[in-house]
C-alpha cells in the first residue's frame, strides 16, 4: 500500500436532503451536494452559516433528523464517526484537534490503525510481523510527512509546531486514512499571505496526488475562487447558490448574505 | 536483536533469582516485606497507569479488581482444595494468573457499561462497581465474609513478586509502543480526532480497561499470597486512591513514573515511622508539597529515559 502511487478512484459521494434541527433551530435544512469523484469543491457562507454542522452531519458526530449520505453506492447514514472513516471520509478541523502530547509521526501513524495487520500476540511476543509492519507504517508516514513539508520535524511533539506546521499535520493525519473524500475545515485560517498561497499548491497537489475527492470549507475568497471547480453557498442553513466560481461572485443573493442589503 | 533481548531476559530472572536468595538470607525481615510491597505497589500503579494516564479515563475502583484476583487465586489455593499442585510454586502462579483473567473479565463488565462516562462521572461509578465488589466478598461466606480468608499459601516472595513487576512493565510496554498502544493513546489526546481518524474510542476504551484489570488482578493474588491472609477491607476504597496517588505522582501515561510511584507511596509511610503519630499528617504534606512543584507527576508523559535523552540533546 504504498501512499504516494496507490490509486483508488472513487470518491463519489452524495448528500441529498441533510437536515438537523438543535432545539428550534433549523441548523441545516435541506442540504445537497454531489461531489464526483475527484473534484474539488468548496463550501462558502458567513459566520454561523451551518458549514461546519454540514461536516459533522457527513462525517456522524452528529446523527441527522432526515437525509442520506451515500458514497460509492453505500449509505453511511448512523454510522459512527470511526465507521464512516473507514468507509474513505476523512476531515480536518477548523479548531485544530491534534493529539499534542504525541510526535508528529506517531500522529499520522494513529490513522493507519484501521488497518492495522497484526494482534495483540504480536505485540506482546514482538513477532517479525510486528516490526514489518511498524516499519511499514512509519515509512509511510514519513513519505506523507515529506509531501506535507513536515519531515524535519518527525520527532517533535504536536504541540511545539508553530501554528502553520499543525493546520498541516492535520491534514497529512486525514490523508493517511487514505480517504476517497477529504473533508478540509477552513485549512487556511490563521496562515498568512504566503502561507496560503503554498496551501492552494499544496491542495491541488494533493487530489491529483492521491487521487481524493475534496470539499474545502474558507473563507477566504481568493483561494476557494482560486482552486474550487464548484462552490455551495450556505446561509442559516439553507443553500442560496450553486454554481463556479465566477456565477457565484455575480449572484445577487450571494452577495446580499456577505454584505447585506444595500 | 531477538537473541539479544532474551540473553538479557534470561540474566534478569537469574539476577532475581540470585537476589531472592541473598535477601531471604541477609535482610531484616521487615525491610523484605517492604521491597516486596513495593513490587506490588509498582504493578498495581503500572495496571492503573494504562486506563488513567494513557487513555485518559478516570477509575478510581482499582482496588475492586485487586480484590477479584486476590480472592479467587485465594480461592483456588486455599478454599476449593483442588491438589496438592496449588499449594506448589507453580500451582500458586496459576492460580494468581486464574485470578487475573477473573479479574479482567470483571474489567470487561464493569467497563462496558461505565466507559460511555467521562471524567467526574467515570470516576463516580467505578468507585460505586469498586464497592460492590467489595461488598460481594464482606457477603460470601465461603470465602470467609467479614472475618477474611487466611491460611494462604506464602508463596509470593521477592523472586516472584518482580518477576511479576518485569512481565508487566514489558507487557504494557510493549502495547504501549505499538499501533493498539497509538490508539489507546489518541483517545486521552482528543476523542473527537480519534474517532474521526478511524479508531472505535469505546473499543479502545475497554481494552485499557480490561488489561488493567488483569494486572490489578495479578498485583492482588500475589498480595493475598504475601499476607497469606485478606479480609475484605484490604481492598476499600483507599486502596483505590493510594493507587491513583501513585499513578499521578509518578506522571500520567509514564510506567516507569508509576513504578516510581509505586515506591514512594509505599515507601514513604515507612520511613516516616521515625515521626510516630506526625507520620500521617507528614506523608500527605509531602504529596502535597510534590504536587505543587511538579503538577504534571515526577515525569510528566515521559518514560524516565525519554527525560534523559531530551537533557542530552538540547
Amino acid at each position: 500500500m504504498n501512499q504516494a502511487e496507490n490509486i483508488v478512484l472513487g470518491g463519489d459521494f452524495k448528500v441529498e436532503a441533510l437536515t438537523i434541527s438543535f432545539g428550534g433551530l433549523k441548523a441545516v435544512n435541506g442540504f445537497n451536494l454531489h461531489l464526483k469523484p475527484m473534484e474539488l469543491q468548496g463550501l462558502i457562507g458567513p459566520n454561523g452559516a451551518g458549514k461546519t454542522t454540514v461536516f459533522n452531519l457527513i462525517t456522524g458526530v452528529y446523527l441527522p433528523d432526515s437525509g442520506t449520505s451515500v458514497l460509492d453506492g453505500k449509505s453511511l447514514i448512523g454510522l459512527n464517526p470511526h465507521q464512516i472513516s473507514k468507509a474513505g471520509i476523512a476531515r480536518t478541523f477548523q479548531n485544530i484537534r491534534l493529539f499534542a502530547d504525541l510526535t508528529v509521526l506517531e500522529n499520522v501513524m494513529v490513522s493507519y490503525h484501521m488497518r492495522v495487520g497484526y494482534g495483540y500476540f504480536d505485540i506482546f511476543l514482538r513477532t517479525p510481523r510486528y516490526y514489518r509492519i511498524e516499519q511499514e507504517f512509519r515509512d509511510h508516514a514519513f513519505q506523507l510527512l515529506k509531501v506535507m513539508g513536515l519531515e524535519q520535524r518527525k520527532d517533535d511533539k504536536a504541540k511545539s509546531l508553530p501554528y502553520g506546521d499543525q493546520r498541516r499535520l492535520e491534514i497529512a493525519r486525514a490523508l493517511a486514512t487514505e480517504p476517497k473524500v477529504l473533508l478540509l475545515d477552513e485549512p487556511a485560517a490563521g496562515l498568512n499571505t504566503q502561507e496560503k498561497a503554498a496551501l492552494m499548491g499544496t491542495i491541488a497537489e494533493i487530489r491529483n496526488r492521491f487521487k481524493t475527492t475534496i470539499l474545502l470549507i474558507e473563507h477566504d475568497m481568493k483561494l476557494v475562487m482560486g482552486i474550487c471547480e464548484k462552490i455551495t453557498v450556505l446561509d442559516h442553513g439553507e443553500i442560496i447558490a450553486v454554481g463556479t466560481p465566477r456565477e457565484i461572485q455575480d449572484n445577487p443573493k450571494v452577495i446580499e448574505a456577505y454584505l447585506g442589503v444595500g | 536483536m531477538k537473541r539479544f533481548q532474551t540473553l538479557v531476559l534470561i540474566a534478569v530472572v537469574a539476577l532475581l533469582w540470585g537476589l531472592n536468595y541473598l535477601f531471604e538470607e541477609n535482610l531484616n525481615p521487615y525491610v523484605l516485606r517492604v521491597i516486596i510491597n513495593c513490587g506490588i505497589g509498582m504493578i498495581l500503579a503500572m495496571s492503573l497507569n494504562l486506563v488513567n494516564g494513557c487513555a485518559g479515563q478516570f477509575s478510581l475502583g482499582h482496588a475492586g479488581f485487586m480484590g477479584v484476583g486476590a480472592y479467587i487465586s485465594a480461592t483456588i489455593t486455599s478454599v476449593l482444595n483442588l491438589s496438592p499442585f496449588f499449594q506448589t510454586d507453580l500451582g500458586v502462579g496459576c492460580a494468581i494468573v486464574m485470578g487475573g483473567i477473573v479479574a479482567s473479565i470483571a474489567g470487561y463488565l464493569v467497563g462496558l457499561p461505565s466507559l460511555r462516562l467521562k471524567g467526574d462521572y467515570l470516576a463516580i461509578v467505578t468507585l460505586g462497581f469498586g464497592e460492590i465488589i467489595r461488598i460481594c466478598f464482606l457477603n460470601i461466606e465461603a470465602v470467609g465474609g467479614a472475618r477474611g480468608l487466611s491460611g494462604i499459601p506464602p508463596k509470593s516472595n521477592f523472586f516472584w513478586v518482580y518477576l511479576w513487576v518485569v512481565v508487566t512493565f514489558i507487557a504494557l510496554l510493549r502495547l504501549l509502543r505499538s499501533s493498539y498502544g497509538r490508539a489507546i493513546l489518541s483517545v486521552r489526546e482528543n476523542e473527537i480526532a480519534a474517532e474521526s481518524m478511524g479508531i472505535d474510542i469505546s473499543h479502545y476504551k475497554v481494552v485499557a480497561f480490561v488489561v488493567s484489570s488483569f494486572f490489578a488482578g495479578i498485583a492482588g493474588g500475589l498480595f493475598a499470597h504475601f499476607q497469606s491472609f485478606i479480609d475484605p477491607n484490604s481492598f476499600v476504597f483507599n486502596k483505590s486512591v493510594e493507587a491513583v496517588i501513585m499513578v499521578v505522582i509518578g506522571g500520567m501515561g509514564s510506567l516507569s513514573g508509576a513504578i516510581l510511584g509505586g515506591v514512594i507511596v509505599t515507601l514513604l509511610p515507612e520511613v516516616l515511622r521515625v515521626f510516630e503519630q506526625y507520620r500521617m499528617v507528614i506523608f500527605p504534606l509531602i504529596l502535597i508539597v510534590l504536587m505543587l512543584v511538579r503538577p504534571m507527576g515526577l515525569f510528566g508523559h515521559k518514560e524516565i529515559w525519554e527525560l534523559f535523552r531530551r537533557k542530552a540533546s538540547s
